[in-house]
């Protein structure tokens, strides 16, 4: 019985290293674009904060920020390869060409984005800060990112 | 040693600062796009003072100097055929104002950034996050989209008519000895025998500043009219 119950524990960890290693594993163009999109999101009710059509809310910013925080420490190392012809990717050549600036403005961002977390505290302050960080997206993305 | 020319008048003070004032905006426009990302107000707001200028230089053109006048443009493509004509044959026609040919530059500048301007009221990034014209809400995401995409291919036409616009005035500068760069900063040419008027006849100032807050009424009151606020 003993033996049956850690054969079954040394199994289901060995299990669940496995479904790990899958997740690990994941399609990197799949990840960049999900996270992508998680910034989107939560970014997405700032502007009508900026414009007063809707009330400052500190935890929404906040998450925002702490969105990108942490997603700018993955994203530099879900760029493996050029996308594949026929792939569904926006990613520009030029990423690949020139692979540490791109991967500075991912740093950029992030290193921004935790600066103005302790900065911004109501709606001036979110005027005055949030500027520098969403500037970021759209230096990138003119460059790196194929246009529509 | 040849006597002084003789100069006369040819561009008014207000034709000229409308010129260079444009000249420097559209290149901060330029600028702002590129290296002013943090601060999308510059982008937008450098926008509004170029669509006030193109409508000043409209109005401009109704009630300002003699040479600004729309009235004095040969707009007839029978007249560009003629100046091009008379070009070839060495016969240098030389106009005070714009000549045929340029008339349709000054033109075409005007139009295409006029378009330029009205396409980025209407403009935004595409997660609506970093920039937005003051009129995207007031349409859909398609046509905000629609509108991105010409503002940025507009961005190289008006490059194409810059281009062409200051090669050419090189060209009757450095080759042909007319003048024309040094007339737009003092205003005067040598006096020549020109095919469209011999001396210009300056707008009045008040003249100018009206028709500079009625492009300010205008633009304005127009983004507001049309559902938007422009000090969003």
């Amino acid at each position: 019985m003993r033996k049956i119950i850690i054969f079954s524990i040394c199994f289901a960890i060995a299990g669940a290293a496995a479904i790990a290693q899958g997740f690990a594993q994941e399609d990197p163009v799949a990840a960049r674009q999900k996270l992508m999109k998680s910034f989107g999101a939560a970014l997405k009710p700032i502007p009508d904060m900026l414009k007063g059509a809707a009330p400052f809310d500190l935890a929404v910013v906040q998450k925002a920020l702490a969105t990108i925080v942490d997603g700018t420490k993955e994203l530099p190392n879900l760029y493996p390869e050029p996308p594949k012809p026929g792939e569904k990717s926006r990613a520009l050549p030029k990423i690949w060409e020139e692979k540490a600036r791109f991967v500075g403005t991912y740093e950029k961002l992030g290193k921004d984005a935790a600066a103005a977390l302790p900065l911004i505290t109501d709606e001036a302050s979110l005027k005055a800060n949030f500027g520098k960080v969403a500037g970021n997206c759209k230096t990138c993305h003119d460059e790196f990112r194929k246009p529509e | 040693m040849t006597a002084p020319q003789h100069m006369v008048a040819a561009w008014d003070l207000p034709t000229r600062l409308f010129k260079w004032l444009l000249t420097l905006l559209v290149l901060l426009a330029w600028v702002s796009n590129k290296y002013g990302s943090a601060i999308p107000h510059w982008h937008i707001w450098n926008g509004y003072a170029i669509l006030m200028l193109i409508v000043f230089r409209v109005l401009w053109g109704f009630v300002g100097g003699s040479t600004a006048r729309f009235s004095a443009f040969s707009i007839k493509p029978s007249a560009a055929l003629a100046y091009l004509r008379a070009q070839w044959r060495g016969m240098k026609p030389h106009y005070l104002g714009h000549n045929p040919l340029a008339a349709w530059m000054v033109l075409a500048l005007l139009a295409a950034l006029a378009a330029q301007a009205g396409l980025g009221l209407y403009s935004g990034d595409e997660d609506r996050i970093v920039i937005e014209g003051p009129l995207a809400k007031t349409v859909s995401d398609q046509a905000v989209a629609f509108a991105a995409h010409w503002h940025r291919l507009g961005f190289k036409l008006i490059l194409t008519l810059v281009t062409i616009h200051i090669a050419a005035a090189l060209a009757y500068d450095l080759l042909g000895k007319y003048g024309l760069i040094g007339a737009m900063v003092t205003g005067r040419k040598p006096a020549d025998a020109y095919q469209d008027m011999q001396e210009a006849a300056a707008g009045s100032a008040a003249h100018a500043m009206l028709c500079l807050l009625a492009a300010c009424a205008i633009v304005f009151g127009g983004i507001y009219l049309l559902g938007g606020n422009p000090l969003q």
